[in-house]
């Protein structure tokens, strides 16, 4: 079954003047989301790409029934998205970006309230608390007193504490120092292993790399690509650079291989999908050093979101 | 609102008689003694004053406005409605949990005003002057009226993002609804204004004479059905953007 199932999803938000503002100038909503086909599979950690104003808070919102879309339908672990939707959320956590808290409770107390409106217990409270390194200590503490690190790590403890069946985590990495990325790696991993589903939207594509198992990518409201991590990566060019004594090896009709480059002895090439056909035709030659830079999730998104790219939806 | 509500029939008790005599003959005195329908000639009087003076509205205004708006609006604002909504709350248990509880804590409040009214006539010796079967019937139109105040601020608040435009809107009404009230009760040729002021249905010291008029209480209960309502079937229905 889909944890997350979206099809034609659509929202336009208001309206506004085309042009001067004046009330007889004609109007347009201004489209958030544009007939978004998007299926989560369950156990998965499912990466949402996109720079911001591209649309996944709005996909969010929607999701958790904030939000109304314009046309299209949703449905969260098998529960069509109408309306308020609170039955969804029982079964949801949540992690908002730059999520706001309670400042003059303690961290200890407003973690208790935010489990109690779940009306369950917290059975991974105490396991989060550790891997994040916040004390009995610092939970006694105001929230006014934690810096912007300590927020975040409430705010990713408040939406999973609960152990709920989908965590939609947006930003989440947001303001942790790179030891407790690790540590909120780990217990994303953990999640995983125990059958949990991750919607995990953000716009840092290593960590984007690094953990989810899919991916999509989202651009002035619609999908533009969606596909496994390993997939989308395959399918990236790598950079190949070469030194080779004696003569040069004929790359020009290689498959996979193209923009050859020869500059002071030192040739460059990109090479994409299988590298079985490159390895072979290099085999002859006296190859003095070889570099192939893996290709990076960064590249992919670049591409995406390069204007000139024939095909791709503005 | 306990001290406050104490202190009133302590002025009447030690000064009315005096105050009424110093009055009296002095037509511009007199019609500034009437303001609101108190005057502190009187028991009942008095106790009318303590519900319409500046000093009540003020307390009990501060908590049916400041309250009903930073629920929903100033939650929203700060960004913590979206944290609480993320719980498996419906927007309208959201909102019938703070109007019930801003309900009650009105109700409380007049409570102790009353109750400190009564105390205070029993230890300044004029209890007797004070009808204790009209007492429950002036809280219950006095909370009616801040309960329209305290409905028309979450309305206000359900409509907006911002704080700002819901404590306004609602300020507004409030501050509006009173000077009609005080203008119209200082000076004769503008009463006629008092009929659309929220603050003239009270009758506070009609009401502790036995004159309770049904038409004020259905007012008051129009308004915040309106209001509740309204709320009622915006809330859910609006888009909660992210925060900006």
């Amino acid at each position: 079954m889909s944890a997350i199932l979206t099809s034609g999803l659509s929202k336009t938000y208001g309206t506004r003047p085309v042009s001067s503002g004046r009330r007889s100038d004609p109007t347009v909503g201004v489209q958030a989301l544009s007939d978004l086909d998007i299926d989560v599979r369950e156990g998965e950690i499912f990466g949402f790409l996109g720079p911001n104003g591209a649309g996944k808070s709005t996909l969010i919102r929607i999701l958790l029934g904030f939000l109304r879309a314009t046309s299209g339908s949703a449905t969260v672990l098998g529960q069509p998205v109408v309306g308020d939707a609170p039955e969804i959320r029982r079964r949801v956590g949540y992690l908002p970006s730059g999520i706001s808290l309670y400042d003059t409770m303690t961290g200890e107390a407003l973690l208790g309230y935010l489990a109690r409106l779940y009306g369950r217990g917290a059975p991974r409270r105490q396991a989060l608390l550790d891997r994040l390194e916040l004390s009995a200590a610092t939970l006694r503490r105001p929230v006014r007193d934690y810096s912007r690190g300590m927020r975040q790590k409430i705010g990713i403890v408040q939406a999973l504490q609960h152990d709920p069946e989908l965590a939609i985590l947006d930003e989440p990495s947001e303001g942790l120092d790179p030891l407790m990325q690790h540590a909120f790696y780990d217990i994303l991993d953990e999640l995983r292993r125990a059958g949990r589903t991750i919607f995990f939207s953000s716009h840092v594509l290593s960590e984007v790399e690094r953990v989810c198992d899919r991916v999509a990518i989202i651009r002035a409201g619609r999908l533009v690509a969606l596909s496994d991590m390993e997939e989308l990566l395959q399918r990236r060019r790598r950079r190949v650079e070469m030194r080779v004594h004696g003569p040069l090896p004929a790359l020009d009709h290689v498959p996979g291989v193209s923009g050859v480059a020869i500059r002071d002895g030192l040739l460059t090439c990109q090479l994409e999908g299988e590298v079985g056909p490159f390895l072979a035709a290099i085999a002859a030659a006296q190859v003095i050093d070889l570099t192939i830079e893996p290709a990076r999730l960064e590249e992919a998104f670049l591409e995406f979101y390069s204007d000139d790219v024939p095909g791709k939806q503005p | 609102m306990f001290a406050w509500g104490f202190v009133l029939p302590v002025i009447y008790a030690t000064f009315g008689q005096d105050l009424k005599e110093l009055v009296e003959g002095n037509p511009l005195l007199s019609q500034f003694s009437q303001f609101g329908g108190g005057d502190v000639f009187s028991l009942h009087g008095s106790i009318a004053l303590g519900f319409i003076h500046p000093f009540t509205l003020v307390l009990m205004g501060i908590f049916a406005i400041g309250f009903s708006t930073l629920a929903v609006a100033g939650e929203r604002q700060r960004g913590t409605l979206e944290v609480i909504l993320a719980r498996p709350i419906s927007r309208h248990v959201y909102y019938l949990t703070l109007l019930l509880a801003g309900a009650l804590f009105l109700a409380v409040l007049l409570g102790l005003h009353l109750v400190a009214s009564i105390a205070s006539a029993s230890v300044m010796g004029v209890l007797d002057e004070l009808a204790l079967t009209s007492v429950p019937l002036l809280w219950l139109v006095g909370w009616l009226l801040f309960m329209c105040f305290l409905t028309i601020g979450f309305a206000a608040s359900v409509s907006f993002d911002r704080l700002a435009p819901a404590v306004g809107i609602t300020l507004t009404i409030v501050l509006v609804s009173y000077l009609l009230e005080v203008v119209g009760s200082l000076w004769p040729d503008a009463a006629w204004l008092q009929e659309y002021s929220l603050f003239h249905h009270l009758a506070a010291k009609q009401v502790l004479d036995g004159r309770l008029m049904p038409a004020d209480v259905a007012l008051f209960a129009t308004v915040i059905a309106a209001a509740v309502a309204y709320a009622w079937v915006v809330f859910p229905r609006r888009d909660l953007a992210a925060p900006s």
